[in-house]
């Protein structure tokens, strides 16, 4: 059955400047400014200002089916990442797992590459790099681990995932050879100190 | 961006298809996502899908399926006659039926007074350029 209006909204915390406009949505912050472009889905974007004056992001679907309306609140947890991407930032943090063979790895071309050597005694060397505005280094205190910085969320997780598909095991019992680099803490660059 | 006018009890709009090409109507009561019972003072109350409606700015205050002479009534009180004619969507629809109306002598009539219109403004522009 179609829902004849389904609409969600959100506060915009101040701080951030948002443009909406034909569905492509821009934020700028303090960290940097992000854009995404939601043409793909059929909705209507509106920035109100509520009674007590405060920023919303409102999202109205209209005549939808279950499906359509459920990429509402979707697009409103995107429209989210976006903001707490350039105010706070995205930090990941990977472990290195390994039992016998020690993963050698070095940061290159200024924090935006990493080559993995030694990975389970392998002679293959494995680079990958980083995508845009994502950034990697190895933590001090902390014993084979890499942080990845960036402000949207997509290319930093997406990072994380590449470097964690190079270190695959092959052709052997994955539940023995745990080896690899796993993501451990998914959090923001910026801490809240609670 | 966001809809202003909205389907509702007391839209009026204007039928743009069918029988009653040109007229406008007043919805009185939705029968299901497509078709909505319309009314007008001089119509049957009958049953349009809304793809033959254009909606307009102009709303009445009336319940759900008002008789014949309170539905009157309210399009008086809201004076929608007047409010339409006077609307820049209401003004462009008489003058375009003003112009199919025409016959070959008032569209000579009218090519003259164009000409005529378009020498005063030449006249001026020129006279401006001089001093400019």
């Amino acid at each position: 059955m179609k829902t004849i209006l389904s609409s969600e909204s959100m506060d915009i915390p101040d701080g951030v400047k948002i443009k909406i406009n034909a569905r492509i949505i821009e934020v700028e912050g303090p960290r940097g400014k992000l854009t995404r472009n939601f043409k793909h889905l059929n909705l209507d974007f509106q920035l109100i200002k509520d009674e007590e004056g405060k920023r919303k992001l409102k999202i109205d679907g209209w005549f939808g089916s279950r499906k359509t309306s459920a990429a509402i609140r979707t697009a409103l947890s995107h429209v989210g990442n976006l903001i707490t991407g350039v105010t706070k930032g995205y930090r990941y943090k990977m472990r290195f797992v390994y039992a016998h063979f020690p993963i050698n790895a070095s940061i290159t071309s200024s924090n935006t590459a990493i080559e993995i050597r030694n990975f389970l005694g392998e002679k293959k060397v494995r680079k990958v790099d980083m995508l845009e505005g994502v950034s990697i280094l190895r933590s001090e205190k902390v014993k084979d681990e890499l942080i990845l910085d960036g402000n949207d969320i997509e290319l930093v997780s997406r990072s994380a995932a590449l470097i964690n598909q190079k270190c695959h095991v092959k052709n052997k019992d994955i539940r023995k050879f745990l080896d690899g680099i796993y993501v451990s803490e998914k959090g923001t660059v910026v801490e809240e100190h609670q | 961006m966001p809809f202003k006018r909205y389907v509702e009890i007391g839209r009026v709009a204007l039928v743009n298809y069918g029988k009653d090409y040109g007229k406008l109507v007043v919805i009185v009561d939705v029968i299901d996502q497509n078709r909505a019972l319309v009314d007008s003072p001089d119509m049957v109350r009958s049953q349009m899908n809304f793809k033959r409606l254009s909606l307009t700015d102009i709303k009445i205050e009336i319940n759900r399926v008002p008789k014949k002479k309170t539905l009157i009534m309210a399009m008086e009180k809201a004076d929608v006659k007047n409010k339409w004619e006077n609307s820049s969507w209401g003004r462009r629809l008489t003058v375009q039926k003003r112009r199919a109306a025409l016959n070959d002598f008032d569209r000579f009539k009218l090519m003259l007074a164009k000409i005529k219109k378009a020498g005063i403004v030449r006249q001026e522009l020129a006279k401006l350029k001089k001093t400019a």
